[in-house]
C-alpha cells in the first residue's frame, strides 16, 4: 500500500528490463513514464497525453481549477497538448485555439513563427489561422503545454500571440522540466537526465 | 501547392442540437466544400462524439485514430465509452523506439503520408479488437494504412468510424454525416 504522500515523491523504477521509469502522481493517477535518451547526452521522462485518457482528464480538472479567472481563450501547440485543452475548455467553457505545425492549404492569412523543440531538435513552425485571430487580438490568452522545458515553445507562442495583440494572461503545463520555473502554473516537475 | 479561394456561402452543419456555419472552400476552381473542423470546437468534439458512440461495433476493445484533427474527437469518444484509444504519428520522433512505419496511398492533394507508431504503442493493440475512428474520410487511404498498422501490430482491424464523408470512399466505413461537394 501506497499513501499518496509516498507516491508523491519522485520514486524511479523500471518498465521492461531495459527501460528505467520515473514514477509521476497527478491527483489520483500514477504513471510510471518511461526515461527516454532524446538526444545525445539528454534523456526525458516522456509523458504522452494521447491515449492516456484518465491521465489527460485528471490533469485537465485540476489546470482548470488553476486557470488565470480573466482567461478569454486558451491556445496549445499541436499535438500533445491537444486533448489537454479540450478538456479545459470543456469544464471551463473558454474556446481553445490549436497553434498548428504546418500551413495549411484552407488557412485564410496564416501567421507563423519558427520555434526549435527539445523533443524534435529541429526548427519547426507555429502557426495560427487568420480565422483565429480575432480571438486573440485584445483578449487574455492562456497557453496550454503538456511539458514546459526549456520554453522554446513557449517563448515563441507567446511572442506569436503578442504580435498577434493577444495578452498572454498565464502559461499552464503538466509539468515543467529540467529547471524549476515561476512563470508556469504546473501540476509537477520531471527531472532532465543529462550525461 | 494548392491554393484555396474561398467562399462568401456557408454550409449549415447540424449534429445533435448543435449546429454550425461551416465555411465553403474551394480547393479546386470547379469544386466547393464545406470545411468541418473539430481542433478549438469542444462542442462540436463533444456531440458528434455522442452520436459516433452510437456506430462503434460491439466488442470493439482499443479506439484507433491519426493525428491531428481527430484527436479531440476520440478523446471525447474515449471518455464516454471508457475505451482506450491509441495515434498515429505523421512524423518521427526522437523518443520513437523501433517504430512501424506505414506509408498512406492518400488521394488528398496527390502527396503521399507516412504513419508512425511507436512501438510501446503497437504493444497495446497486440491481441485487440481495434475500431478505427476518424474525423472526416474521403477516399479511405488512410483508415487502409491505420489497418495495416493494426495488422502489422498483432491486433484486428474490428470497425471503421467516422463522424464525416466527403466524397466516395472505396471502403464500408459506418458514418455519422455525409458533407456534400459542390460542383462548380
Amino acid at each position: 500500500m501506497f499513501s499518496p504522500q509516498a507516491l508523491d515523491s519522485s520514486r524511479c523504477g523500471v518498465e521492461s528490463i531495459h527501460v528505467k521509469t520515473h514514477l509521476v502522481t497527478i491527483g489520483a493517477v500514477s504513471r510510471q513514464l518511461p526515461i527516454i535518451e532524446v538526444a545525445p547526452g539528454v534523456s526525458v521522462a516522456l509523458l504522452n497525453l494521447l491515449g492516456d485518457t484518465d491521465l489527460t482528464e485528471e490533469a485537465g480538472r485540476l489546470l482548470a481549477a488553476l486557470l488565470p479567472p480573466e482567461t478569454d481563450v486558451l491556445v496549445t501547440p499541436e499535438v500533445k497538448a491537444v486533448p489537454l485543452a479540450h478538456v479545459i475548455s470543456r469544464i471551463t467553457g473558454k474556446p481553445y485555439i490549436v497553434a498548428r505545425k504546418t500551413e495549411k492549404p484552407y488557412m485564410s492569412a496564416p501567421i507563423s513563427r519558427e520555434v526549435i523543440s527539445i523533443t524534435t531538435g529541429k526548427p519547426q513552425l507555429l502557426v495560427v489561422d487568420g480565422f483565429d485571430v480575432p480571438k486573440i487580438r485584445g483578449h487574455n490568452v492562456a497557453i496550454i503545454d503538456d511539458v514546459v522545458s526549456t520554453g522554446g515553445t513557449l517563448r515563441s507562442l507567446s511572442a506569436l500571440m503578442t504580435e498577434i495583440g493577444g495578452h498572454v494572461c498565464g502559461t499552464l503545463a503538466v509539468f515543467t522540466e529540467g529547471d524549476e520555473r515561476s512563470d508556469v502554473i504546473a501540476l509537477g516537475h520531471l527531472p532532465l537526465y543529462l550525461k | 501547392m494548392t491554393t484555396t479561394t474561398f467562399s462568401s456561402e456557408t454550409y449549415t452543419l447540424t449534429v445533435g442540437a448543435l449546429t454550425r456555419e461551416l465555411p465553403l472552400v474551394r480547393p479546386t476552381p470547379n469544386r466547393k466544400l464545406p470545411l468541418v473542423e473539430f481542433l478549438g470546437d469542444t462542442e462540436l468534439s463533444q456531440a458528434a462524439a455522442l452520436e459516433v458512440q452510437k456506430l462503434l461495433p460491439d466488442g470493439t476493445d482499443v479506439l484507433f485514430t491519426c493525428e491531428t484533427s481527430s484527436i479531440p474527437l476520440v478523446h471525447a469518444l474515449s471518455v464516454i465509452t471508457g475505451l482506450p484509444y491509441e495515434v498515429a504519428r505523421k512524423r518521427r520522433r526522437p523518443y520513437m523506439n523501433d517504430p512501424l512505419i506505414q506509408d498512406v496511398a492518400s488521394m488528398t492533394l496527390g502527396v503521399g503520408e507516412t504513419l508512425w507508431l511507436d512501438t510501446r504503442h503497437a504493444d497495446k493493440l497486440r491481441g485487440k479488437r481495434v475500431t478505427v475512428v476518424l474525423d472526416v474520410v474521403s477516399s479511405g487511404g488512410t483508415i487502409a494504412a491505420l489497418e495495416r498498422l493494426i495488422a502489422r501490430s498483432g491486433g484486428t482491424a474490428h470497425g471503421r468510424v467516422a463522424a464525416f464523408s466527403q466524397g466516395q470512399p472505396k471502403l464500408v466505413i459506418r458514418v455519422m454525416q455525409e458533407l456534400p461537394i459542390f460542383e462548380r
